[in-house]
């Protein structure tokens, strides 16, 4: 592929993939002065991997790959200190929020409870979200379709948990 | 709450998504017109630059070694033969992260890529082991057979270095992931540069965790 084509190719992949980029950023990366450091590294990852492109896979599993490894390595990166922070500015920004509708803060809630997964559940949850199916999440992660079966009821069950256990919370206020 | 309710709520992404469109266009545009360099190859020149400086400290002590081996003492030799041969596996497990750098495939499975990712960082743990093993040897390298010939001289020397040698050894053996939480351990790695490379060995843990399971759903 010559320069321009792969040019060419790398800016239609991204406009077509963008979602991907910044949800997946959105999980591991909080701020959103960071974020965009994130996505940018996502994006240069991309390029250089894309001469060794394998059509075999689908686009959008070849994204998301990249767009996880590269999350996971940046919030490897960052210090128990940095990641108890992003918790808390979490929380008060779900409080801040309070009067801005049930849907918008059980959205932020959602965001907050997956930012308290492990970094490998928390990716096995994104792509159960995104509604990819269980053997493309298991082509994604390199774990069994059974293993990926196992898991996901296991960290959805977690989630509906901390629902319910701030439901409560809420109720005995 | 349902699965269908969670899968909703995710969806609400999608309406903050054009928020964040028009950088990431123009990011895209500047990206593939100039050449940048990735953060996981920016590591590779600090290692390069490390193995250089490794292989001129053995080129030297070894022709230290060659130039003086009939007038130095067998404490010199031998002590600058241990550092050396020390410092050469050191300079063997940068050339195998070098190595690690380059198979790396961004693109490969999550599991696959960031155990690799981890091993590469949690290998300069062995580094570290080896530097403390090299501690008895800067107990002995200027010792003259006369400093000895004298019974505290000889006493004394053989009390440094035992301690030397003993705390040496007892550190190659215990640092390791296992003792993480230990006091003596944080206080060695308390450091920020020290972070990367525990952080490194919980995911390490981790993914073991994560394959563990894989493999006990295959004997079920």
């Amino acid at each position: 592929m010559s320069g321009i084509g792969n040019s060419v190719a790398f800016q239609e992949l991204i406009e077509q993939h963008r979602g991907i980029l910044y949800k997946v950023a959105r999980a591991y990366c909080p701020p959103e002065e960071e974020r965009q450091d994130l996505i940018q590294e996502m994006m240069i990852q991309i390029w250089q991997a894309l001469p060794r492109y394998n059509a075999q896979y689908k686009s959008s599993t070849w994204i998301y790959r990249i767009a996880l490894n590269v999350a996971i390595s940046y919030y490897r990166k960052t210090t128990t200190q940095q990641r108890r922070q992003q918790a808390l500015d979490a929380k008060v920004l779900q409080g801040t929020e309070a009067d801005s509708g049930e849907k918008e803060q059980q959205f932020r809630l959602l965001e907050q409870f997956i930012s308290e997964l492990k970094e490998l559940d928390r990716a096995l949850m994104v792509l159960y979200l995104e509604e990819r199916n269980h053997a493309e999440i298991a082509e994604i992660l390199g774990i069994s379709i059974s293993n990926v079966a196992t898991k996901v009821g296991r960290i959805k069950d977690k989630l509906k948990q901390r629902f319910s256990q701030h439901q409560h919370q809420s109720n005995g206020r | 709450m349902e699965d269908k309710d969670l899968k909703a709520l995710w969806q609400r992404f999608e309406e903050k998504l054009d928020e964040s469109l028009v950088l990431q266009r123009k990011n895209a545009e500047a990206i593939s017109q100039l050449k940048i360099k990735s953060t996981l190859a920016s590591m590779r020149p600090a290692k390069i630059f490390t193995i250089v400086v490794g292989i001129l400290w053995v080129a030297f002590v070894d022709l230290l070694i060659i130039g003086l081996w009939p007038y130095a003492t067998w404490f010199f030799l031998i002590s600058a033969l241990i550092q050396v041969i020390l410092t050469k596996l050191a300079i063997g497990i940068y050339l195998y992260q070098l190595i690690l750098l380059g198979q790396m495939d961004i693109s490969g499975t999550i599991l696959e890529t960031q155990e690799k990712i981890a091993a590469l960082k949690a290998s300069t743990l062995w580094c570290a082991r080896l530097m403390f093993l090299q501690f008895p040897v800067w107990t002995t390298f200027f010792v003259h057979p006369n400093m000895l010939q004298s019974g505290p001289g000889l006493l004394v020397q053989i009390v440094i270095t035992a301690s030397f040698s003993f705390i040496a050894f007892w550190l190659f053996f215990n640092i390791k992931y296992e003792n993480r939480d230990k006091k003596w351990f944080r206080l060695i790695f308390e450091g920020k540069e020290w972070t990367p490379v525990l952080s490194a060995m919980e995911l390490l843990s981790e993914i073991r965790g994560f394959r563990r399971e894989d493999l006990d759903e295959e004997y079920v």
